[in-house]
């Protein structure tokens, strides 16, 4: 590069083809290579926990599944067993093999769907239409047993609400069959087709160091090497019965280089390792109640005057994620919710990738992460006087978390 | 020769060139309808009804034309109607079926190169006076893209012509598009000769795409990069001038390629057919219906050439970064074409 | 360049293709006269999917068995049922229901029930059919 060549900004977002939400980047352009990129987060700020602070605790389930459209089993998840920390209910082992086998299930259907979104990114319309048709048939599984097609309410406290029926297995198997099948297509299409390997091959590259630097989480770290997932470092539900192992560039022969491609690489590996992880569930599955908390009323007057603090989290398609839940004598509400969504650790990866590379990779970049910002953005500081967007620095927030700790011991010494 | 007369030949040529453009602009949106509903078929959907791109265009011309402020007025409004011009001025010095191209003699297979650059020029122009950053960078790629596709079309242009001149003789200007079209190429070569001919096709079919901005060398109106690129702030006339100009383009680089390569009509196959057949057949007379059998045969070659060239292509590969397609063009495709140039020559040696 | 998507390509233009057309294959020219046709009968709908067992649709309510406990209102998270004092019964807003349920499982008396009809949207949240016991 020549120096002191003229630099332009091209802002991408809020609104843009190439983002599916509401996100901005600022980038910093020579030609066609960036030289900068800054993201600008707290476009989609939407208040679903202040929401889920002025309900009782069975109302925010089917509330906390709607943060995500595409991960909603994920929150529901997490706030119910972070609930269940919270007032130590112990889920029947029967539930725990059936949220497994429907966590496993959206996680196929999530990253068949990612696969179809990066197709688009590249211009590759028909293998979005393609991975999205052959998306349906997971879908019509988790239609057919939870009776929704997406926000499915399987939850609650102790268990789930519908049961896997030994006359669902033959669907079951069929679909985890479709799948198997269609494999071998889709990994030749996302990894051997020359136009699609040509546009994630050394694209976008997060090396080992910086993905641990940064706390990235899920395929996005995985796919540089970094062996970190949730389901094997603290299992929860059924998979510590379950055998698997990380899922990393390295096992199946090929480099950790964490390049788009080695991240394809490892959600595709995903899918054939949930369909495997499936089939265990189904096999293993106890006999027993769906529920240890059957009278809801009964539990509703329990919750009400319950105390106590949990976490869940779990790994998510896109990583780990997790929830934090507060309940007090005096409130009958939930008193503090908090979601923390992969999303938002795997954000500040963004900056290493975007350097030195194209505008023709920002968008295949931007969807590496597989990001979701409806999960993510959970606040947004603005001076309402003025309207002035703040932002803080990091001795400013930490400056302020020391107040409020203070301020919180205060309390407790009155 | 009076006035009279003189009068009475240009009217007819202003009806013929009004006729003419709107046969071109029918065919376009046809075929774009049939662009969109094959390439929906073939992604598992059921696509649009071929009349869809009418509608959009009527829309689209009904719709308010929206200026930037910052934008140059002119040159923004100017841009949309040279692209349009540009091909349908193409358009008459090609043969179109049957018929022989209505400038015939004014202008040959170099004029009709530069008229095919003209379009790519006026976007890149439209997008640099709209102000805007992302119809900068795509009016950048569009130029870019531009200058990489001109040297394997001009490999293809000078191969014929070179050949050609062979087939002629020195008196005739090979670059002529009726003597083009009236002696098929493929008759002259020998087999290393039709391998260099193959070559060129192929070469001529890898331009295609990127002469008309469609995947994989959509780069200039990349939608999930820069958001339509140069369109990003063209607007109702301006926009459905601009969809009008691309569709037109299309039937002229497919008949452009039939005229080079394909210039075989039916009827004169089918009256020999007739011929031989002897007294069983009673002698139809072909004269109207010879005419309508090579219509109809145009089209259909116009359809074989659309769909391998750009309906197939279009979904078949993903977006390539600019910096690679110009290096498609430059290298791999260059001396594909000089290689058929090659075996051209060699041909005709041996 | 053969490469396996142009085998795919090949292959799903000649198979059925994935989209259902529902309700129409195209829409019509004019909303409202394709809207008078249906109405008379003279223009065919093709059908929808068939839709699951215990598939979530619209939800029914049996005001007759209804006692008044309130615990529907409790737990409804959309506030979509709201309670009636004069009655001692629920009102039922479709159009705030997120079908996730929880009053179906929750009644002591069994009143709520999950129907299979899907086909509720409207440009009236008011409407007759979308409020039920009104």
């Amino acid at each position: 590069m020549v120096k002191g060549k003229a630099t332009y900004e091209v802002p991408i977002g809020p609104i843009h083809p190439a983002l599916k939400e509401p996100f901005m980047v600022n980038f910093k352009l020579e030609g066609e290579k960036i030289v900068d990129a800054d993201p600008h987060p707290g476009m989609n700020h939407r208040g679903i926990e202040f929401m889920g602070m002025h309900r009782n605790p069975l109302k925010v389930i089917p509330l906390a599944e709607r943060t995500c459209g595409i991960c909603s089993i994920v929150h529901q998840h997490m706030y119910t067993t972070a609930l269940e920390h919270a007032v130590d209910i112990v889920p029947t082992e029967r539930s725990r093999y059936i949220r497994t086998i429907m966590m496993e299930l959206e996680r196929i259907h999530s990253h068949v769907l990612w696969a179809g979104v990066a197709a688009h990114e590249i211009g590759f319309d028909t293998h979005m239409h393609f991975t999205w048709k052959i998306r349906e048939k997971v879908m019509d599984l988790l239609e057919a047993i939870s009776g929704n097609r997406v926000n499915y309410s399987m939850w609650t406290f102790g268990g789930v609400r519908r049961d896997i029926e030994e006359d669902m297995h033959p669907q079951i198997k069929e679909t985890l069959d479709y799948y198997k099948d269609l494999y071998d297509k889709l990994e030749d299409i996302f990894l051997g087709d020359p136009s699609i390997r040509h546009r994630t091959r050394d694209v976008g590259i997060l090396t080992k160091k910086k993905a641990l630097e940064l706390c990235g989480v899920g395929p996005t770290v995985r796919g540089s090497g970094v062996k970190k997932d949730v389901r094997i470092d603290q299992p929860y539900s059924a998979y510590p019965d379950l055998e698997l192992d990380y899922v990393i560039p390295s096992r199946y022969g090929y480099e950790n280089k964490g390049d788009v491609f080695s991240k394809t690489l490892v959600r595709l590996k995903e899918i054939i390792q949930s369909i495997d992880l499936i089939e265990q569930c189904v096999k293993k599955m106890p006999e027993g109640e769906i529920t240890s908390e059957p009278n809801k009323a009964a539990l509703l007057n329990k919750l009400k005057t319950a105390s106590g603090e949990g976490i869940g989290r779990l790994e998510a398609p896109r990583g780990e994620a997790m929830h934090y839940v507060r309940l007090t004598e005096d409130n009958e509400d939930v008193d503090c919710w908090k979601i923390r969504a992969s999303t938002y650790n795997n954000l500040a990866t963004y900056a290493p990738m975007f350097m030195g590379e194209q505008i023709a990779d920002i968008p295949i970049i931007a969807a590496c992460i597989d990001p979701c910002i409806g999960c993510m953005d959970r606040a947004e500081i603005v001076d309402i006087e003025t309207g002035v967007k703040e932002e803080y620095t990091k001795d400013e927030l930490h400056e302020l978390s020391v107040q409020k700790t203070k301020d919180l011991l205060e309390g407790i010494d009155r | 020769m009076n006035i009279e007369s003189i009068l009475e030949g240009w009217l007819l040529n202003v009806v013929f060139i009004f006729l003419i453009s709107f046969i071109g602009i029918f065919l376009g949106l046809l075929y774009k309808g049939f662009d969109r509903k094959i390439s929906a078929m073939m992604q598992s959907r059921i696509g649009p009804p071929i009349i869809q791109p009418f509608r959009d265009v009527r829309k689209l011309l009904t719709k308010e034309t929206i200026v930037p402020e910052n934008a140059i007025e002119w040159i923004f409004n100017g841009a949309p109607i040279i692209a349009l011009i540009a091909p349908l001025v193409a358009l008459m010095y090609l043969p179109i079926g049957p018929f022989s191209p209505l400038l015939e003699g004014y202008g040959d297979l170099i004029l009709v190169l530069y008229l095919l650059a003209i379009p790519a020029i006026a976007m890149a122009v439209g997008g640099f006076s709209s102000s805007s950053p992302y119809a900068t960078v795509g009016a950048q790629r569009e130029v870019v893209l531009m200058m990489s596709y001109e040297l394997p079309l001009a490999i293809s242009a000078i191969t014929v012509a070179w050949k050609m001149n062979e087939i002629v003789g020195p008196e005739t200007n090979p670059f002529s598009l009726q003597v083009i079209s009236s002696n098929p190429i493929w008759g002259h070569v020998g087999l290393i000769g039709g391998l260099g001919i193959a070559l060129i096709v192929f070469t001529l079919f890898a331009v295609l795409p990127g002469e008309l901005s469609k995947e994989p060398f959509g780069q200039a109106k990349a939608k999930t990069e820069i958001a339509d690129g140069v369109f990003v702030e063209y607007t109702g006339r301006n926009l459905g001038l601009f969809y009008i100009a691309n569709t037109v383009q299309m039937i002229v680089l497919a008949s452009l390629i039939i005229t080079l390569f394909f210039p075989y009509q039916l009827s004169n196959l089918l009256e020999r057919w007739i011929i031989l057949q002897g007294p069983i057949l009673p002698i139809v007379e072909m004269g109207v219906w010879a005419l309508l059998v090579d219509v109809v045969f145009y089209l259909f070659k116009l359809l074989l050439i659309i769909y391998f060239g750009v309906s197939l292509v279009r979904v078949a590969f993903a977006r390539f970064q600019i910096d690679k397609a110009s290096y498609f063009y430059w290298v791999p495709i260059s001396i594909i074409g000089l290689l058929g140039l090659l075996f051209v020559v060699v041909g005709a040696t041996v | 360049m053969p490469t396996s998507t142009i085998y795919l390509l090949i292959k799903q233009l000649f198979e059925k293709k994935a989209t259902n057309p529902f309700p129409l294959k195209y829409a019509p020219d004019d909303m409202t006269s394709a809207a008078e046709l249906i109405e008379k009968g003279d223009l065919d709908l093709n059908p929808p999917i068939d839709v699951p067992e215990n598939y979530r649709g619209k939800i029914r309510y049996d005001k007759d068995c209804c006692i008044g406990c309130k615990l529907c209102v409790r737990v409804c998270p959309s506030e979509a049922l709201v309670f009636k004092e004069e009655e001692a019964k629920v009102k039922h807003y479709v159009a705030r229901c997120t079908f996730c349920g929880q009053c179906v499982n929750i009644c002591p008396k069994s009143c709520f029930e999950f129907s299979e009809e899907f086909l509720i949207a409207g440009t009236d949240k008011n409407a007759e059919d979308l409020i039920i016991n009104p």
